[in-house]
């Protein structure tokens, strides 16, 4: 069984940032969405859909890393040794997925650490859009809202 | 200053000078931003007996202390000017992403004067200001133009506010676009864009508004978030996500009162053809949007093939919209209402105001007034779904009929006569909103009263208030209404709501926030407003304070208006409901132009203004610290001498 991590299904994500304010509000007590961990992308016109580190096995932001600040720990949880990391952004640069923030206080990278298993964004959602799930558990999900969509254009097909 | 980015853009298309003022901190909390800031502007800037179409006309774009702060219903901002369909207060709100982005850019506000000689669109980045030259994007669709600035500016993420070809062919209710189908409006603020030759206002900033209490805001915004049920409101905890405004029209026609046939009628029978259950259902409904920070979702997109098709870029069925489109004129085709919709929100044309013009041509049609050969073949027939499409097209080309129109049902009236202004349903110019004032009482008050006009948010009461106890500003037991019964009550009572509630909304409109989110429809509490703005600022600011400092923003209005001439004389209804309901629940109900006077009285006794004339007294305005506008009316023979 593998590793929960943070899920977003864009069928249920309407982009409102919430998520964004949970995630800055608690790390750093700021309503400041650039430093959140957890970043919503638009896709104009189709919708929206939140990103956090989707924790990959041969993670490219560790191993890019020129100062060795980023460590992959047990959990699977990319950890950032702030006083190794100058902000040079090269792990942002690596990341397939575009999560990884610089948080402009500290001018430091910020990585989802999926706060201590109570992850804070899947509670704030209030489209409930965010889960805290395996692959496997997140897989059925997306296949069950992809063949909704397509039936539903089937059907509204004239 | 906390709260606010202190900073107000002015832009002089005349001459294009493009320059910086302070916003000086005794101001923001006199006036606190949105109408109240736009009020002080024009006010001051604006002479009476201006043209509003003319360059000494100014437009401003003004954000409030709660924009940006990141809780449901924070990210509006206002549009205001001298109204060019009314002549007197013009404003109108839009959400989404713009005003944030204003902030973020280092602005509160933007006032734009003079005409430029071509047309142009202004690009603000980070506090840079440029006047851009914007020939090709005249008589470009709204979004289009939008898609083509965001790629001009280099930036996807760029915020654009824009006018049609309505606003662009001066059509008198013309409104302003801004992202994705959030529309500021009534009272023809793309005219005023449209007359000064801009088509378009992108912004984009990268600056954070500081906060006196940060770590204080944060706790209050997620105490906020956690309680998920104090979230959703009272008003419709389900209802606005799953149908969106448009419930409202199984509401107004199951309690009798869905405005019909140019308020001839109050059912319409073929309404659950229009419905938002039936829309629900037709699989035309693509997706939700949402405002930033925001859980309740009303906005949502559509897509329909032929005949009519529609983009769902532009589509989405408010409940005003589609009733004034629909039912009150008698059209039950669901695909035409929301084909209407698109082509006001692609040309930049109030639906209300369209609606209500349509309707009232029905009338003349049917009455005999116009025929086919006024309106170039159209035969409207009341509920013609296909004369309604092609007839918004007209409009806001102003081709043949349709350049009569775009002057306003007023006007229109006016210029048709033999008696067709019996039916023109206005009040002070501005269309009427869609709701059947004989069965509620309260809101006929408001619409008579309000500073814009026939406005049916300005002023609320009657079902809204409906048990929505809230002491702190003095609607308790007595005030609020209880049940249906009280919505046909016109004691001092309800006229006292209506003056309890003017203030609040006023402060609502200047903060500026979403009344969708706040007391009474949704979730947040009035004392948790004063706690955010406490936060947010640093002000020691009590309800009190706030309350006051709405009132204040009340009066500055109606001196505005009153600078243009209105007086009581002008606090009117269309005659049409002095006629009893034809049938329903509250079938026989009709609001005598005796109420009406009561009511005045009451009013105008509970604002402390001259009842002769309906004008702020001079010990009234002295005492919101308005004391120049005393003087500058006395000096201009308005003020009442007592």
């Amino acid at each position: 069984m593998s590793k929960k991590f943070i899920v977003c299904d864009p069928d249920k994500c309407l982009g409102c940032q919430i998520c964004e304010f949970a995630c800055s509000a608690d790390k750093v007590k700021s309503c400041n969405p650039l430093s959140s961990r957890i970043r919503v992308v638009n896709f104009e016109p189709q919708g929206s859909m939140a990103i956090a580190c989707v924790l990959c096995e041969k993670a490219p932001c560790v191993t890019s890393c020129p100062t060795k600040a980023l460590l992959k720990s047990e959990r699977g949880i990319i950890q950032v040794e702030e006083k190794k990391c100058n902000g040079c952004g090269w792990c942002i640069a690596a990341c397939r997925f575009g999560a990884i923030t610089l948080d402009p206080s500290k001018n430091i990278v910020s990585i989802c650490d999926l706060c201590a298993e109570d992850p804070k964004c899947v509670k704030f959602c209030p489209f409930e859009a965010i889960s805290y799930a395996t692959v496997e558990e997140a897989a059925p999900k997306f296949r069950r809202s992809a063949m909704g969509q397509l039936l539903q254009e089937l059907i509204s097909k004239p | 200053m906390f709260g606010y980015m202190g900073k107000i853009l002015r832009v002089n298309l005349t001459d294009g000078k493009v320059s910086k003022e302070w916003l000086d901190e005794s101001i923001a909390r006199k006036f606190i931003g949105g109408r109240g800031l736009g009020a002080k502007i024009l006010f001051d800037e604006v002479k009476p007996g201006v043209d509003p179409l003319r360059p000494e006309n100014k437009l401003v774009i003004a954000t409030g202390v709660v924009t940006g702060i990141p809780f449901p219903g924070n990210s509006c901002h206002s549009v205001m000017a001298k109204s060019p369909l009314t002549g007197i207060w013009g404003e109108a709100h839009a959400k989404g992403f713009f005003g944030p982005e204003l902030k973020s850019a280092g602005f509160d506000a933007i006032i734009i004067e003079g005409k430029a000689d071509a047309p142009v669109y202004l690009w603000i980045n980070d506090e840079k200001a440029e006047i851009r030259n914007a020939s090709h994007l005249w008589g470009k669709l709204t979004r289009e133009a939008q898609n083509i600035i965001k790629m001009e500016v280099k930036d996807e993420r760029a915020q654009v506010g824009c006018i049609g070809p309505a606003g662009e062919n001066l059509v008198r209710f013309a409104n302003v676009l801004f992202d994705y189908n959030h529309v500021a409006g009534r009272t023809g603020m793309g005219a005023v864009m449209g007359s000064k030759k801009l088509k378009a206002i992108a912004v984009r900033g990268t600056s954070r508004v500081r906060y006196a209490h940060e770590e204080k805001l944060v706790d209050l915004l997620l105490a906020k978030f956690t309680d998920k049920e104090a979230l959703k409101g009272p008003y419709w905890p389900d209802g606005l996500y799953k149908f969106g405004s448009l419930a409202d029209l199984s509401y107004w026609q199951t309690t009798g009162r869905l405005p019909t046939m140019n308020f001839k009628k109050c059912l319409f029978p073929a309404y659950e053809a229009v419905s938002a259950e039936t829309l629900a259902e037709s699989g035309y409904v693509i997706r939700h949007n949402t405002c930033p920070y925001c859980n309740v979702a009303c906005n949502r997109a559509t897509k329909i093939n032929p005949p009519y098709e529609v983009d769902p870029e532009y589509a989405t069925p408010e409940y005003e919209s589609a009733a004034a489109l629909s039912s009150f004129c008698m059209n039950s085709n669901l695909a035409s209402v929301l084909k209407a919709i698109e082509l006001c929100n692609k040309y930049g044309m109030d639906t209300i105001s369209t609606g209500v013009v349509i309707a009232f041509m029905m009338e003349c049609y049917e009455k005999g007034l116009t025929t086919k050969e006024d309106t170039e073949g159209l035969d409207l027939t009341w509920g013609n779904h296909e004369s309604l499409v092609q007839l918004v097209e007209k409009i806001a080309r102003r081709q043949g009929i349709g350049s009569l129109l775009a002057e306003g049902v007023k006007r229109a009236a006016e210029k048709i006569g033999r008696g067709a202004e019996e039916f023109a349903m206005h009040v002070k110019g501005l269309e009427l909103p869609m709701h059947e004032f004989r069965g509620m009482k309260g809101h006929a008050l408001a619409a008579a009263t309000s500073n814009r006009g026939g406005c049916h948010l300005q002023v609320e009461t009657d079902d809204l208030f409906e048990g929505q106890l809230c002491p702190e500003i003095g609607i308790d037991e007595t005030t609020i209404p209880k049940n249906y019964r009280d919505r046909l009550y016109s004691g001092p009572e309800k006229v006292k709501l209506n003056k309890i509630v003017g203030d609040l909304f006023a402060l609502f409109d200047s903060f500026v926030v979403c009344k969708w989110t706040v007391y009474p429809c949704g979730g947040t509490k009035i004392t948790t407003l004063n706690e955010i703005v406490a936060a947010a600022t640093g002000w020691d600011v009590t309800i009190n304070e706030l309350m006051k400092t709405g009132e204040r923003i009340f009066n500055l209005c109606r001196a505005f208006n009153v600078r243009e001439g209105i007086t009581r004389k002008d606090d009117t209804l269309p005659k049409r409901f002095t006629e009893p309901l034809p049938e329903g629940p509250y079938k026989g109900e009709t609001l005598s132009s005796g109420t009406l006077t009561e009511m005045l009285n009451y009013y105008y006794e509970f604002r402390e203004w001259d009842k002769g004339t309906g004008v702020p007294t001079k010990k009234k305005l002295e005492e919101l610290e308005l004391g120049y506008v005393a003087k500058e009316l006395e000096s201009l023979g308005m003020l009442p001498t007592t």
